[in-house]
């Protein structure tokens, strides 16, 4: 078996491998080059784009004057607010939903969850006027609940059901038997045991709510409500050409999920090749 | 059949207590499913065959802004834009990411290899704004990285996109920077998935790796193929973000795209009835879309079948 691997693995060198191998390499480079330029400017004092080691400065005054005269420490506290409220809230919902419709002999279950899976082929453009008239109505515009309450959708929960069946009947009716309530058993059983799962909608959730763009644009006007993709997009149309700064804005605008991809990569890619992502 | 009948409708209390639980744990996520992702289309529906700029009710005037679409010359250019941009971004992304995955799969199971993959996935996590930012500045005609480079080679510096035809190229040069790791790890993924045996015994047989290629794996990769286009002809077809931020349409009308158009007809010009009857034809192509992709699916399991 061992050696049988092994013949895939070791081919004769060839050249054609070798082109190959650095054409990757390069395609990778190309992928990183605009991020390093984006913070390597950054760290620049400089007007104009053509960098010099003397204009480079190795402190954090850009990063200090994106957050205190730019808004940028606003932007910053209000994605942080939105993202942490859109995890905790699409974890719950999507938990409690999975576990309804896995568990509980609810009839026309099946129906109602192919229902939720036709709704993820709906374009966000097509609900976008609705749901701005309905905000308003609602008297939510420029507030966090606005920006927290519709990200609940049908991915989550189909994802949460993929992770819910492999949880044993047997474990919850024994525990049934032993006296353990309705709501200790999903708290102390279930969502342990589907922690994996948990783990990537959380990484999906933070992803979507803190790139989100088009939806915060046009419900949170106020300047005090606006999250960093909107602060980031009003910064350079204001006619600066304080590139070091804008590129501070990104970098930190990058940073958080940076971050987060680093610790929890297996889980960021495990994610997506499940399939059926939402692009 | 009376029996059993009878059966299913006597419910034992005890399952009648797990319905309702069963419902209470639905409960929340139908109650914003049903506002958030349900109303919403029937709204827009029903906005479509009206006048509405939300200071007034909405007025029903039948289907006359599904007739004043096709004579909107910014309609129709949008369309040509969004299309063209369609055939720029999910041709290069699906043969680069689908060579890249195999490559590496192939030929680079490695340690280097997997910290390839990790890197060219790095740009999927960067946000569209922060990407439209950073490419901006890179593709300034003075001082630019690109026309630097440009410069440095003994070229002409080009004004990307500030050029009616260098604009729409230019930006679709980001998404596929962005989207192509994306990709990469759902066919990566999908070639792990392959047997081994399988290529092993074309291996034996003598199969080049060109031939291989062709003959095994691409054909064993066609479902993901399937995905990964219809994916990106989606995506791509709602184009909003890097266009807001990169040209905000120009120069002149070459960067409209069908999402920007609903976004300035709705919040420019207020015009919501107008933008809702482009947003249900959005729908509808994009409807049709998975349609085709499901039909294509159906065939090629019967021909495997048979």
């Amino acid at each position: 078996m061992k050696s049988k691997k092994n013949s895939i693995k070791k081919q004769p060198f060839s050249p054609w491998v070798a082109l190959g191998v650095v054409l990757v390499t390069l395609f990778a480079v190309l992928c990183l080059l605009p991020l390093i330029y984006m913070i390597a400017v950054s760290f620049t004092d400089s007007e104009t784009l053509y960098i010099k080691f003397k204009d480079l400065r190795p402190d954090l005054y850009n990063y200090w004057y994106a957050i205190v005269k730019r808004d940028f420490g606003t932007a910053l506290k209000n994605s942080i607010i939105v993202v942490t409220g859109s995890c905790l809230l699409v974890d719950i919902v999507s938990a409690m939903a999975a576990y309804g419709f896995e568990k509980k002999p609810v009839p026309g279950k099946e129906a109602l969850f192919q229902g939720y899976l036709a709704t993820m082929m709906i374009p966000g453009q097509v609900i976008l006027i609705p749901m701005f008239v309905m905000i308003n109505r609602a008297g939510l515009t420029n507030t966090y609940s606005a920006l927290i309450l519709p990200m609940v959708g049908a991915f989550g929960i189909f994802l949460m059901r993929q992770f819910m069946v492999a949880v044993p009947n047997e474990l919850l009716e024994a525990a049934e038997i032993d006296g353990c309530g309705e709501v200790r058993r999903f708290v102390t059983i279930v969502l342990p045991l589907v922690q994996p799962a948990l783990i990537t909608l959380t990484i999906f959730t933070f992803n979507a709510a803190w790139n989100n763009f088009l939806w915060p644009l046009i419900i949170n006007t106020r300047s005090e409500m606006r999250v960093l993709p909107v602060t980031m997009s009003t910064l350079s149309s204001n006619s600066t050409t304080n590139y070091g700064m804008v590129m501070a804005g990104a970098t930190l605008t990058f940073l958080f999920p940076f971050v987060l991809y680093v610790f929890l990569q297996k889980q960021f890619v495990e994610g997506i090749a499940l399939g059926g992502v939402k692009g | 059949m009376t029996v059993a009948g009878r059966a299913r409708r006597r419910v034992s209390p005890r399952t009648r207590r797990q319905i309702i639980i069963g419902l209470l744990y639905i409960l929340p996520s139908f109650v914003l499913m049903m506002t958030f992702n349900v109303i919403p289309i029937f709204l827009s529906a029903f906005f479509s065959f009206t006048k509405y700029n939300m200071a007034s009710p909405p007025e029903w005037i039948g289907l006359d802004n599904y007739a004043r679409l096709f004579t909107n010359r910014v309609l129709t250019e949008s369309l040509s834009n969004t299309v063209r941009y369609v055939l720029i971004t999910v041709p290069a992304q699906t043969v680069l990411s689908l060579l890249i995955a195999v490559f590496i799969a192939e030929h680079m199971k490695t340690r280097y290899g997997s910290l390839m993959r990790s890197v060219i996935f790095i740009p999927v996590i960067v946000s569209l704004i922060a990407s439209a930012t950073v490419w901006n500045i890179m593709y300034q005609p003075k001082g630019g990285l690109i026309n630097q480079l440009l410069e440095f080679l003994g070229a002409q510096p080009v004004n990307f996109l500030g050029k009616k035809a260098s604009a729409l190229p230019s930006v679709a040069v980001v998404a596929i920077w962005k989207g192509t790791g994306y990709y990469m790890v759902i066919y990566y993924a999908g070639v792990m998935n392959i047997p081994t045996d399988v290529r092993e015994a074309a291996i034996v047989d003598g199969a080049t790796p060109v031939q291989r290629f062709f003959h095994i794996t691409l054909p064993l990769l066609r479902p993901i193929t399937y995905m990964i286009v219809t994916l990106g002809i989606i995506g791509s077809f709602q184009v909003f973000d890097l266009v807001y931020k990169m040209t905000g349409g120009g120069p002149g009308r070459s960067t409209y795209t069908v999402a920007y158009v609903i976004y300035t007809f709705a919040f420019q010009d207020k015009n919501y009835g107008y933008a809702s009857a482009v947003a249900i034809c959005l729908l509808v192509v994009i409807l049709l879309i998975h349609l085709i992709q499901t039909v294509c699916f159906k065939e090629k399991d019967e021909v495997k079948q048979a």
